[in-house]
């Protein structure tokens, strides 16, 4: 299979979580499309370096940074809307305007 | 292997002044948890400091030392880092000094607070030195999931909530879309990592399409930390939300990281599109100073009024960096220095006065001068140098930025910047004249009520020496300023790729034309330290 494939697969992936991103009301759902986006970086640098550094295979390596960093994001992300949620009973974005410029 | 080899083999002396801010971090940590959270709050805090002082102590040792790459090339230790990482960690220091009083008032623990304000100075300090893509990313998130960690510190606040959350969803997707740009980055150089092997790769490539997309999102990563319009939105909202200190931290530590990164991304892997980046990062300082400067006129509240002027200063500092010349970065570095301390002054005077009456609001400022000489005199001291006021440090700052650009040839951006600076001045003036001006009958009801001044409270102590500190930094930075010049200048001359940056561009007038092998950055710096 060609490089441009899993471009293209990666791409795709990227614009479906910025829609999520944009999109979504619940504020779990706006995680889990950052996470999307995350995955797609991931899809891209392991195509790399799978098709171009096939020696040194740092983007394998990079991946598992982001994974390891992204899990991270992740578990901060969910205490944040934990503590959200026991303060205000909601995880609605359209919710939370108690700051507004 | 043996550990001694392996350590001179990977130069791991380089990040010592790092390493000593990790065994703080885990020393606090340990230590509260096995003495107990009550004691935790007398001596966490002073063991943080002296664990920044040792590691400023240890930058200061570095500087003569010959730089050099370590960890295999991912780390660069110059004079340049040096002088950014210094930045970082003093800042922490002087947000530490702040933040006891302030902790200690909310009822929060306050070693987990050191803990992760530590975390993310190791985080910042990183990121001014990385060279290679993976430690810039995993720097650059340890930074950042520190810092919305920090902006949630009050949990039982929805508000301080709501700001965590927008923080870290913006932050986190702002963060992917750095990361893509920097597959692409590594995909377009062939499989390279190493900023220089990157730009090497991508000066025989011709790909100038891909190399602009990653360009773009590589930008919009940056300009996030950084703060720039139009990716500036998180800010008001965070800096309202946020605990006093965190917000003191964001606005310069985590600022100082965002351009430590621009200069080594930008200048050292996107040489063949210098002109395309300069112009990008040009439109983004017109629109930080302009919008910046405007929108705080109408702020009510002194934080956000913070808020929307340090994205203003953000879009000074960038005039020294789009120009792309040695005066410029030299500039650049030398406002943000000054900058930590006026900045920083300002938050310790807003924390000081909120302590005592718990409001941030500006009209609630009237008149205290009559109760309060001291904070109002500082408080005064530090946004008029925030205006750019003479003798203050703010207006020698401004004076070199803007020097270098009129040098460079950069007319609009300069005259753009003067005249946001007036504007700026008026909302500066304006808390100074409501602090100062009023006559005893048009006081405010807090300021009305204010309570004796007393030092003697856990925490009020520190919080004085960083007053102080910071007020006479400001007041002397000023006239002190060449020195610190020369320091700053020391550091950008011999940094090799910001040489090339600079040569690529079309060489300024003052440069003797018939003589190109003369080294351009001696000239133009010569030339602006004489001023």
């Amino acid at each position: 299979m060609p490089l441009e494939f899993f471009l293209l697969l990666a791409a795709a992936l990227f614009c479906i979580g910025i829609y999520g991103l944009i999109t979504s009301r619940n504020a779990v759902r706006v995680l889990m499309s950052v996470e999307l986006l995350l995955n797609s970086v991931n899809i891209n640098l392991v195509a790399f370096s799978n098709f171009l550094d096939r020696q040194n295979i740092n983007g394998q390596v990079f991946t598992v940074f982001v994974i390891t960093v992204a899990a991270a994001e992740a578990a901060v992300g969910l205490a944040i809307i934990l503590a959200i949620y026991r303060n205000r009973d909601t995880v609605d974005m359209e919710q939370f305007n108690l700051l507004k410029w | 292997m043996d550990v001694a080899n392996l350590a001179s083999q990977l130069n791991a002396g380089a990040i010592l002044p790092e390493g000593a801010v990790i065994l703080t971090l885990m020393v606090v940590l340990i230590g509260e948890l096995a003495l107990g959270r009550a004691s935790a709050a007398r001596w966490t805090p002073y063991v943080a400091i002296a664990g920044l002082l040792l590691s400023v102590g240890l930058l200061c040792l570095q500087w003569d030392l010959t730089p050099t790459l370590s960890f295999l090339g991912s780390f660069n230790a110059d004079k340049l880092s040096i002088v950014l990482r210094s930045i970082i960690a003093l800042s922490t220091l002087v947000t530490i000094l702040m933040s006891i009083r302030y902790v200690e008032q909310a009822g929060s623990s306050i070693g987990e607070f050191m803990t992760i304000l530590l975390s993310a100075t190791v985080g910042g300090m990183f990121l001014c030195g990385a060279e290679e893509l993976t430690m810039i990313f995993v720097s650059l998130e340890t930074l950042s999931i520190a810092s919305y960690l920090l902006t949630g510190y009050m949990k039982r606040d929805p508000r301080s909530n709501e700001a965590a959350l927008k923080y870290l969803l913006i932050g986190a997707a702002s963060s992917a879309v750095f990361l893509y740009g920097l597959s692409l980055l590594y995909g377009l150089s062939g499989g390279e990592t190493h900023l220089s092997a990157i730009a090497n790769a991508l000066a025989q490539g011709t790909n100038h399409l891909g190399l602009l997309i990653a360009l773009v999102f590589v930008i919009a990563g940056i300009s996030f930390k950084i703060a720039a319009v139009p990716f500036h939105q998180w800010t008001p909202d965070v800096y309202e939300g946020a605990p006093t200190p965190v917000v003191a931290f964001l606005s310069v530590g985590s600022k100082a990281a965002g351009f430590a990164l621009a200069i080594r991304l930008l200048t050292q892997a996107f040489p063949a599109v210098v002109e395309q980046w300069q112009f990008i990062f040009t439109a983004l300082a017109i629109l930080s100073m302009v919008l910046g400067n405007v929108v705080a006129i109408a702020q009510t509240s002194m934080k956000r009024m913070l808020a929307y002027s340090s994205i203003g200063q953000a879009g000074f500092v960038m005039i020294g960096f789009v120009i792309g010349t040695e005066a410029g970065y030299a500039s650049m570095i030398f406002y943000l220095l000054i900058y930590l301390f006026m900045n920083l002054g300002a938050f310790t005077c807003i924390i000081l006065f909120a302590l005592r009456t718990g409001t941030d609001q500006i009209s609630e400022y009237a008149g205290l001068y009559q109760k309060d000489p001291l904070l109002t005199l500082a408080l005064s001291l530090c946004l008029l140098s925030l205006g750019g006021i003479p003798p203050l440090a703010g207006f020698f700052g401004k004076i070199y930025l803007f020097w270098a650009g009129w040098q460079a040839g950069a007319y609009g951006l300069v005259i753009l910047g003067l005249v946001t600076s007036v504007i700026s001045i008026y909302y500066y003036i304006r808390v100074v004249k409501m602090m100062v001006v009023k006559e005893p009958q048009e006081m405010s009801d807090v300021v009305l009520n204010y309570p004796a001044i007393n030092w003697t409270p856990l925490g009020m102590r520190p919080l004085q020496v960083g007053l102080f500190v910071t007020l006479i930094a400001t007041s002397i930075a000023g006239i002190l300023s060449n020195p610190l010049f020369t320091l700053v200048n020391n550091a950008v001359v011999e940094v090799p790729h910001l040489q090339t940056a600079n040569a690529a561009k079309t060489p300024m007038a003052i440069l003797p034309t018939t003589t190109p092998e003369l080294p351009a950055p001696l000239v133009s710096n010569s030339d602006s330290t004489a001023l």
